[in-house]
């Protein structure tokens, strides 16, 4: 997959991020690997499908979750991994997937992606083909992991 | 189409009375108007229209905290923001309060006229896809059981609860992207996911990863065919499905999808239960 692609997620959790008072952002580290995926607790999946497709999965804790759950709603204390939590991570991948789909319409590919689906629990995901990629973000220390599994359609 | 019943709501008198008058000569029904966010809301309340027309300055709250009080008394109700401001940050702001379209001051009447003519056919578009789009599925789902195992499903308790569910063991995910965006999950035990494969692939003893396959191929087949049929039935809808996503472990808990409608139905299958559960979003993508 194009290098500039997979930037584009990185560069969509940058940008997002801080736009709810998160500052402490940063990429980690960037590494490849096979389809399946060891989630860490809760994981939102969104599809994509245009001139490249696939899917990608935000994964966190739920403790991290509740954490960006929190920033999102101005602060406001979120004590368990709850329908508002859920909700707002759901949203938070909705977000990040869309600006990066944006960002990489940029080099001239069009991109759509589906309504996030959210699980949490113990489990593990596929992604989309044989490849993945892993972009290990840090959020206040903590770990967010962005798995992007695209392919170019002709 | 019947009437469409329309309300004004802006803080000059004179821009209410030229604006309903634009509306009432292009055949709408006016059938309110207010000056303020209390008034629209009280009107709203009363009246129940289609569609409003809303301003953006407005007295007690600007034209898109209006529209968000007044979705919160009807979620469908289609507002079309009528101002004399209309740059990117405004539309930028205005697709985020969930508005249905825009048009500048002065206004034109044939531009706002075919606006709310579009908005009340893509709300009969949904309707119509509300209508038949579980039906599709199971279809689907039931010819794709026919063809690859010779023996049709038996469709068990059917609902339309969009609540958090528990998975069986193995979930497929799979994105729809169309004129509406939604999804389909297939949520199966391991058991029903590995006799599956053996029952395709002819053979025991499957590695997860070749069960993860058989269960995402046949998932895309069933969503695709399913999509197909929708699509038939009227191009507009445009669907295409993402390529599948399969979740699989000891405790999965998927979340309520938020989406504008769902059905979900157990079937029995003679590889064992497998529950199928699709929905779709009433907002329109990339808008």
């Amino acid at each position: 997959m194009n290098k500039q692609y997979l930037e584009a997620f990185s560069k969509a959790y940058l940008d997002i991020f801080p736009q709810f008072g998160i500052v402490d952002v940063s990429l980690m580290k960037e590494s490849q690997g096979g389809r399946i995926i060891e989630t860490a607790g809760v994981a939102c999946i969104v599809g994509i499908v245009g001139e490249l497709a696939g899917n990608v999965i935000f994964s966190m804790s739920e403790d991290v979750g509740k954490r960006i759950a929190s920033y999102m709603m101005g602060g406001m204390e979120v004590e368990a991994f709850d329908e508002i939590a859920q909700s707002a991570i759901s949203e938070l991948g909705n977000m990040l997937a869309a600006s990066a789909c944006i960002g990489i319409s940029e080099f001239g590919k069009t991109l759509d992606i589906s309504t996030p689906t959210l699980m949490h629990g113990d489990f593990s995901v596929s992604g989309s083909y044989e490849t993945v990629h892993h972009l290990e973000m840090s959020v206040d220390s903590l770990d967010f992991h962005i798995y992007v599994s695209l392919e170019e359609r002709s | 189409m019947n009437e469409i019943k329309i309300v004004v709501v802006d803080d000059s008198p004179f821009s209410v009375t030229m604006i309903s008058n634009i509306l009432e000569e292009n055949g709408f029904s006016v059938v309110g108007s207010a000056n303020s966010m209390a008034e629209a809301v009280e009107v709203v309340a009363k009246i129940k229209p289609d569609v409003v027309t809303m301003d953006m300055t407005m007295p007690g709250g600007d034209g898109l905290e209006c529209t968000k009080a007044l979705h919160i008394l009807d979620p469908d109700l289609k507002v079309v923001i009528v101002s004399s401001m209309m740059d990117e940050e405004i539309i930028h702001k205005a697709k985020k309060a969930k508005v249905s379209g825009y048009v500048q001051k002065p206004l034109d009447g044939e531009e706002i006229s075919l606006l709310i003519h579009r908005i009340m056919a893509d709300e009969h578009l949904f309707v119509e896809l509300e209508e038949m789009y579980f039906q599709a599925f199971k279809e689907a789902f039931t010819d794709t059981c026919n063809k690859f195992f010779k023996s049709v499903p038996v469709y068990l308790e059917e609902n339309t609860e969009d609540a958090e569910q528990t998975s069986r063991g193995i979930s497929v995910v799979l994105g729809i992207i169309g004129k509406y965006g939604g999804r389909m999950i297939l949520d199966m035990s391991a058991e029903t996911a590995k006799k599956t494969a053996e029952i395709l692939l002819a053979k025991e003893i499957l590695k997860t990863e070749e069960i993860i396959n058989v269960i995402g191929e046949i998932s895309n087949i069933i969503a695709g065919n399913a999509c197909s049929m929708i699509n038939k039935k009227n191009n507009l809808y445009g669907l295409r499905v993402a390529p599948p996503t399969v979740v699989y472990g000891e405790a999965i808990t998927i979340s309520k999808g938020e989406l504008n409608t769902v059905s979900s139905v157990l079937a029995d299958t003679v590889c064992g239960q497998v529950c199928i559960n699709v929905g779709f979003n009433r907002s329109e993508q990339n808008e």
